[in-house]
């Protein structure tokens, strides 16, 4: 690969770095940030790059140091991360208000349910360890070989898997005790509380239904349930998705909440 | 050379006994040690990370309720056992050898994980003793660790060597 092409060859892989770094840092000016650092660096370092992996790998590596360095001393979020903000929102008319705004005025703010369960896996993992985290979504969502992440994260092939699979255990545990759509028994039903007010005209089991992770629900294993609602991960880029300006203010909210909560739970 | 044999033989079936997750334990007037091994297949980073992230602890092993704080040398962690669930065991990480040894104890007792690494396996080894001028006071109030102890070591080998498997 020549210096030249360096521009074209980063622009392919821009939309996944950027997913990759809002889903780790959840803050949209951090991960602009980043993905510039990243740009910087790599195109001041291609000197470096000897092709013993792939450019892909390259630079998911270069973000993800920076994105470490980014994360590093700021504190993981709490598992019941949603019903915090869910109660936080629900004290702020002013979010409310800025959401109807979005979904009336936007074409990309029509709530979808699989978005936010997108979204909510986003604001969920955030509670694993840093290199849990990390782990599962190189692998799980950027098919990431265990080869491949330990390179990117400068750590053994083993390390990875035992991360990854404390992270899948971890993740599979939480879903399981909170979320309703795969769980009769499960607390958390936001997805279709938020849906039934911003389309409340909508057949929701009929939306339900075209969700596979939900469709499955009571026949499938947990591990199965997972790698259905990590897939509906795969298949959403939170930057140009038909819902990322709605997201992404839901998302800014629940930041700005929990960097407050975690200053004042110190 | 019949004698050097016979030695060997002893030595050599001693050290299977002692890898086969079974436990022992040594009784004396002033202090009590239980020993447990196991030879596990899978990487000693596996088994260390297994053994030094404290909040993940009670999710494979059994014998654990829970762990609070950092499995770091010269920290502090507050201990559940399954053993006595309604007591909090206050213990300070003594010594960290990574992938190696790692030591945690109270004044009463000192507990000492061990890692070898053996080819591709991991033989692991956890002690515990307990004793002190006091301890025949006490002895009788503690209860014995083999069947805990037998646990963690089988809890420990199936979760390395599942996530060893693992692709």
């Amino acid at each position: 690969m020549r210096h030249e092409d360096f521009n074209e060859e980063f622009e392919k892989i821009g939309p996944q770095l950027k997913s990759y770094i809002l889903r780790m840092t959840a803050s949209i000016q951090d991960t602009e940030d980043i993905v510039q650092d990243t740009w910087i660096k790599g195109s001041s370092n291609f000197a470096l790059f000897k092709g013993e992996s792939s450019f892909k790998t390259w630079i998911f590596s270069i973000a993800s140091n920076l994105t470490i360095d980014n994360l590093r001393k700021k504190k993981r979020w709490p598992e019941n991360v949603t019903d915090i903000c869910k109660e936080a929102a629900k004290r702020n008319p002013v979010h409310f208000q800025e959401a109807m705004k979005i979904i009336e005025t936007s074409e990309d703010g029509k709530f979808e349910i699989r978005e936010h369960i997108a979204f909510c896996f986003l604001c969920i993992a955030k509670s694993l360890p840093l290199e849990q985290h990390l782990c599962l979504l190189l692998k799980e969502i950027h098919d990431f070989k265990i080869k491949e992440i330990a390179l990117i994260l400068q750590t053994s092939g083993a390390l990875v898997k035992y991360h990854l699979h404390a992270a899948r255990q971890k993740m599979i545990e939480i879903f399981e005790g909170r979320c309703a759509l795969i769980n009769q028994e499960g607390i958390c039903h936001q997805c279709t509380e938020i849906n039934g007010i911003f389309n409340p005209k909508q057949n929701e089991q009929k939306e339900l239904m075209k969700i596979k992770m939900v469709k499955e629900a009571r026949k499938a294993d947990k591990k199965r349930l997972l790698d259905l609602r990590m897939q509906v991960l795969r298949e959403i880029d939170p930057f140009n998705s038909n819902a990322h300006e709605l997201q992404l203010h839901h998302l800014e909210h629940n930041r700005r909440v929990m960097e407050k909560y975690l200053e004042e739970n110190r | 050379m019949k004698i050097i044999i016979t030695i060997f033989m002893l030595m050599t079936s001693f050290t299977a006994m002692a890898q086969d997750g079974k436990a022992n334990t040594v009784k004396n007037t002033f202090n009590r040690k239980t020993t447990v091994s196991t030879s596990i297949n899978a990487d000693a980073s596996i088994v260390w990370a297994l053994l030094t992230n404290a909040s993940d602890f009670s999710r494979w092993n059994s014998t654990i309720v829970s762990i609070e704080g950092e499995i770091q040398k010269g920290e502090k962690i507050k201990l559940k056992s399954t053993l006595d669930p309604g007591r909090t065991f206050k213990l300070k990480i003594k010594e960290v050898v990574p992938e190696q040894k790692l030591v945690w104890g109270d004044a009463l007792g000192k507990r000492t994980y061990s890692l070898e690494k053996q080819g591709d396996s991991t033989l692991f080894t956890m002690a515990e003793k307990i004793g002190g001028l006091m301890f025949p006071l006490f002895a009788k109030k503690i209860p014995p660790f083999d069947e805990s102890f037998e646990q963690f070591a089988s809890d420990l080998k199936k979760e390395a060597e599942t996530i060893s498997k693992s692709k």
